[in-house]
């Protein structure tokens, strides 16, 4: 090994990256702001304070005595509680996203009875925050009233059921990320080439216009991102048992998560998350001279997508002046309509997941017209 | 100044990148179906120019207009052909789907025609070859069956013999004599002064200007001097002594 070569090739490697500005962004502002928006996510996030259902079948006067401890414990902490009926109207609340947690106090509770919580079972982070805050209050002041032995308590969900699929709940955070995450790399690479290599400079040459442009390029990447969602989600839901030949064991081919909703209505989802991210990819090929830049737009775009659509933390628990960004993110409306159509079952006609795919056909759009707009005449 | 028989014209031409003048204050009238050479060293600001008049660029001052149209407008695109500094292909497509998405893109025939245009660049054979298998002259030469391929009144080359080996470079300068033949107007752009007799006309660009303008044969004369290079070093050093 020669040094002298050794050296000028470590000349050559830090000049290069000493000259190339967003590379040097990427290697050490990248780091501290991610690191920084998680510790601040973590620190600074509050779980919203809990609704509680509360269902007292304890006999009298034990109803009374333990209804105003735990009422008491509970509203002391903070969270609000609504007395109910029976549990099939503490399970209609939490449905109506009224309350987030159902609390049925069994009638033979003191007799060694399970306390059961419910919650809505659609965003698991989200149901798990709040589980935690009303338990330590419950489990707390039903010991006090009822006697020394701490009750026992279980957990149930309206959508999913603890005994479903465990990745259910987090599946339509991965496929929504993973397909936003290709399609964006795959779009804004090739729109980079269509610049750097002279042919957009030709094309805007000829009488095409911006905007047929980029609704080619929506179109022609939305072909193969429609064969990439439906694959994808074929996958991801379905089974194909294949039997056992010859010296071969059976297997089994696709991942089997549980659908509670339409499939269809899912691709509709990611299809229109994915049009979103092909005017995005245009968009952002604008502020890159080398394919590598395009991957380093991932810590600016993805990253905070990721940390603030509810793909980890649950959106209602992040710090109030996160709250508004989580609005401007293609990803966030996309996990939140596939959860209602994985978990809940919901359809085209529940109004939270017409407004997700509202919401997202313009972001789509709105991206799309500022792709445009940056196609300028003064090519690279 | 106006002359409404021009196909090409430039009337102030200024554009600045920042601190650097690319143009400097062109103004030009170049008549139909002549072939113009741009002549200049790199940077001289003879791309600058032609992005100018085909309207890719804004101008910092002034205008351009080709047939007739002030520039940049999208209706008279369909009659110019543009061969830029790079290839400017898809490597992934083949020569005739290269041929046949600019056809298409002009709004032009994309049929008899890709061949046509295929066989006049002499990449008949190779329509169904990948351009990024072609060799650089072949694809120098497809990128010119895309700038011509619907049949432009006013061709823009920038330079388009670049790393084109002589025998090409002979037989695209005879397409480029056929087509203004048949009323073509060329402005072709060339640092190599060899190239500069087979214009009709030339313009010395240095420094962003049109520092002299005739045929080979006055501007030789002028500069009394048989070599064309000579010529150009006269009239720059005329232009920095005015300047």
């Amino acid at each position: 090994m020669s040094a002298r070569r050794l050296r000028a090739l470590i000349r050559r490697v830090t000049q290069e990256i000493r000259r190339d500005r967003p590379s040097l962004a990427l290697l050490f502002v990248a780091p501290i702001v991610i690191t920084g928006l998680v510790t601040f996510i973590l620190r600074a996030g509050e779980t919203p304070l809990p609704k509680v259902a509360l269902v007292n079948e304890l006999p009298a006067p034990m109803a009374t005595v333990v209804g105003n401890v735990l009422t008491t414990a509970l509203e002391g902490d903070g969270i609000t509680v609504t007395d109910v009926p029976d549990e099939a109207a503490a399970r209609a609340a939490v449905d109506a996203r009224m309350d987030s947690v159902a609390l049925v106090l069994p009638a033979d509770l003191a007799s060694g009875g399970t306390i059961t919580f419910i919650t809505l079972g659609v965003d698991p982070a989200s149901d798990g925050a709040q589980l935690q805050r009303v338990s330590k209050a419950v489990v707390g002041a039903a010991a006090t009233a009822a006697g020394t032995t701490v009750p026992a308590t279980a957990h149930e969900t309206i959508y999913g059921g603890t005994g479903a699929d465990p990745i259910a709940p987090f599946a339509p955070a991965i496929v929504a990320f993973f397909v936003y995450f290709f399609v964006y790399v795959l779009t804004g690479v090739s729109f980079l080439r269509e610049r750097t290599g002279g042919t957009l400079e030709r094309l805007m040459a000829t009488p095409v216009t911006r905007g047929e442009i980029v609704a080619g390029y929506t179109i022609g990447f939305g072909l193969f991102a429609t064969v990439q969602v439906a694959l994808l989600l074929a996958w991801a839901l379905g089974t194909v048992h294949v039997p056992s030949i010859g010296p071969l064991p059976e297997f089994s081919i696709g991942l089997g998560i549980s659908v509670a909703g339409s499939p269809l209505v899912a691709f509709l989802v990611v299809l229109l998350l994915a049009l979103g991210a092909v005017s995005l990819g245009i968009f952002l090929s604008t502020f890159a001279r080398t394919e590598l830049q395009i991957i380093q737009f991932i810590p600016i775009v993805l990253a905070p997508q990721f940390l603030l659509s509810g793909v980890l933390f649950p959106v209602d628990s992040l710090p109030a002046v996160l709250q508004p960004l989580v609005r401007l993110m293609p990803l966030g409306y996309a996990v939140d309509a596939l959860r209602e159509v994985f978990i809940s079952g919901s359809g085209l006609s529940v109004g939270a997941v017409q407004l997700d795919l509202a919401v997202l056909a313009l972001i789509a759009l709105f991206f799309a017209v500022i792709a445009s707009l940056t196609i300028r005449r003064d090519v690279v | 100044m106006m002359n409404s028989g021009a196909a090409v014209r430039a009337d102030g031409l200024v554009k600045r990148f920042g601190p650097v003048t690319a143009v400097d204050g062109i103004s030009l009238e170049l008549a139909p179906g002549r072939i113009y050479g741009l002549l200049g060293p790199n940077g001289s600001g003879k791309t600058t120019l032609i992005r100018l008049l085909t309207g890719m660029t804004h101008p910092t001052q002034g205008h351009a207009e080709v047939l007739g149209v002030r520039m940049p407008d999208r209706g008279v695109l369909a009659r110019i052909g543009y061969m830029t500094q790079g290839d400017g292909v898809y490597p992934a497509l083949t020569a005739g789907e290269n041929a046949r998405f600019f056809a298409a893109a002009y709004g032009a025939d994309t049929g008899a025609a890709v061949n046509e245009v295929l066989a006049l660049v002499d990449l008949g054979d190779r329509a169904k070859t990948v351009a990024g298998t072609l060799s650089g002259g072949q694809r120098r030469r497809l990128s010119l069956a895309c700038a011509l391929v619907h049949k432009p009144t006013v061709l823009f080359l920038d330079e388009p013999t670049v790393g084109v080996d002589p025998l090409l470079r002979v037989q695209f300068w005879t397409h480029f004599r056929a087509l203004a033949d048949a009323g073509t107007t060329i402005i072709v752009s060339s640092h190599v002064m060899d190239e500069a007799d087979r214009c009709d006309e030339l313009l010395f660009v240095r420094a962003g200007k049109v520092i002299a303008r005739g045929t080979g044969g006055t501007l030789r004369a002028g500069a009394r001097t048989d070599d064309l290079e000579a010529a150009f070093l006269h009239y720059a050093g005329d232009a920095e002594a005015v300047a």
